[in-house]
């Protein structure tokens, strides 16, 4: 069987139709995983016995792999009786996996801030949460713009693993257009295409933003 | 008038007068024993001058005050309010204890307004507009009102820590606690900040000031206080002290930094 271009081409307007679930599924997740690892990564801060606790479950997240979590929360959690739709499971999946790597990344950012930055945030009488949300949070983003942005993109390059519960994302659709023609390398192809764009999109914007904290606050 | 009124709520045995009151302070790093029955009493007004050699203990002592260092035995009154490592709320304490660190420690992502600015609007509680023209007018008291929209990167070292006295003096602190203010200037940059410091002194804060400045020490100092080896060994009004220093260690002190 030849490759045909032409094919390759007529399957885009199709897999096109869930580029949106993939986006905003994508988008959803960096959100979930960002809030969730800095929550970790607070929570490991916050006492010693929190250290242990937080630094078992960041492994844990960290140790097992996405596909067992997503089965796992797909397929066992409504033996449970609690059956959710499956982007919800989704997004929940892929927050929860990263979050564990982002638990770290933050740590390396918030380890990269001065000792007297939280000093004088204490001496001037902030509150905890206030020395987080204005004094700590800010500087680390600016640490760890490019690794999160990683990420991020890495996020966006799991989402494909949402196929196999169900989530109509772009590689299920090319999936389809697969096994409706058992032509395989064109779908392919152009799913892989579409996923370069994004992901190139993606890391522009990452450099954006890490050039807007780091003019905003040379150093 | 609210913070009285709070501090009086609280620590109701009203244990003494003293702006600051320090009793029998003693402090350990593991078995390195920093602070030795540490005894030191400033009155509301009063403006003390700490010295001694590196490692005496000067910066953890006035650390202790706020709290930054916690302490193992002895106690600590802030306007006769007990601080220690068990108080909660610390930070509202904390709000009338204003400090200026050795290297300003200002907020690089904030502007010199918004470092002024921040904790009146979340600590105190205050309206930005308002916080805004408090913020001001003690800038303009630090001589930068015109450096408000820069970031600390942009400003001279002097120009750092007076922003950086301005951002505590924002609170209205009861007590100012000065760490080696001027340990990390260039010498040209330095009476800038010492003048910001004699002004705040001549209009009757309570300061403690860790600094090797005796110039500064002669002119505004109440009290001297020399450290050495974790344990107060000498304090004196400046006359008495730089004329007549009682104990050994600090005639040799003198001798070598005058």
């Amino acid at each position: 069987m030849k490759f045909n271009l032409a094919f390759a081409i007529e399957s885009l307007p199709l897999i096109l139709s869930a580029l949106w679930t993939t986006v905003w599924v994508t988008v959803a997740s960096c959100a979930g995983a960002a809030l969730l690892g800095f929550l970790l990564e607070i929570a490991r801060r916050s006492s010693r016995a929190m250290s242990y606790v937080m630094r078992f479950v960041i492994d844990f997240i960290r140790s097992t792999p996405l596909l067992v979590q997503l089965y796992f929360l797909y397929f066992v959690l409504p033996f449970y009786g609690v059956t959710l739709p499956s982007f919800v499971v989704g997004i929940m999946g892929l927050s929860i996996y990263y979050s564990g790597y982002l638990a770290e990344v933050f740590k390396a950012g918030i380890d990269g801030i001065p000792v007297g930055q939280f000093e004088a945030a204490q001496s001037l009488g902030l509150k905890r949460l206030d020395v987080v949300v204005f004094v700590i949070a800010p500087q680390m983003l600016r640490n760890i713009a490019a690794p999160m942005g990683n990420y991020f993109v890495s996020i966006l390059k799991a989402t494909p693993y949402l196929a196999i519960i169900a989530v109509p994302e772009m590689l299920g659709e090319a999936m389809e257009i697969a096994s409706d023609t058992f032509r395989y390398a064109e779908p392919m192809l152009t799913v892989g295409v579409v996923f370069l764009v994004l992901a190139v999109a993606v890391a522009q914007l990452v450099r954006l933003l890490e050039m807007r904290l780091l003019k905003s606050a040379k150093r | 008038m609210q913070v009285d009124a709070l501090i009086g709520s609280r620590c109701a045995s009203q244990r003494s007068e003293a702006a600051v009151d320090i009793v029998s302070l003693n402090k350990w790093y593991g078995t390195f024993h920093v602070l030795r029955d540490v005894d030191l009493r400033v009155e509301p007004g009063q403006q003390i001058v700490i010295c001694g050699p590196s490692g005496s203990g000067k910066s953890t002592l006035i650390r202790c005050i706020n709290q930054l260092e916690r302490h193992q035995r002895g106690q600590i009154f802030i306007h006769g309010c007990e601080v220690s490592p068990k108080t909660r709320a610390l930070h509202e304490l904390r709000r009338d204890v204003g400090m200026v660190f050795q290297h300003f420690n200002l907020f690089p992502h904030l502007t010199v307004l918004q470092n002024c600015t921040l904790a009146l609007r979340r600590a105190r509680g205050i309206a930005r507009q308002e916080a805004e023209d408090v913020a001001r007018h003690y800038l303009e008291r630090v001589r930068i009102p015109e450096q408000m929209g820069k970031y600390p990167s942009q400003l001279s070292g002097g120009q750092q820590q007076r922003v950086a006295i301005a951002r505590a003096l924002c609170m209205r602190p009861k007590v100012m606690l000065f760490d080696e203010p001027t340990s990390a200037l260039d010498p040209e940059m330095i009476n800038e900040v010492l003048d910001v410091m004699i002004e705040l002194a001549r209009d009757g804060m309570t300061m403690l000031c860790v600094t090797h400045e005796m110039g500064f020490a002669r002119k505004v100092a109440d009290s001297i206080v020399f450290m050495d080896g974790g344990r107060i060994v000498e304090q004196a009004p400046p006359l008495e002290f730089f004329a007549n220093p009682q104990n050994e260690r600090t005639r040799t002190f003198l001798g070598q930094i005058l």
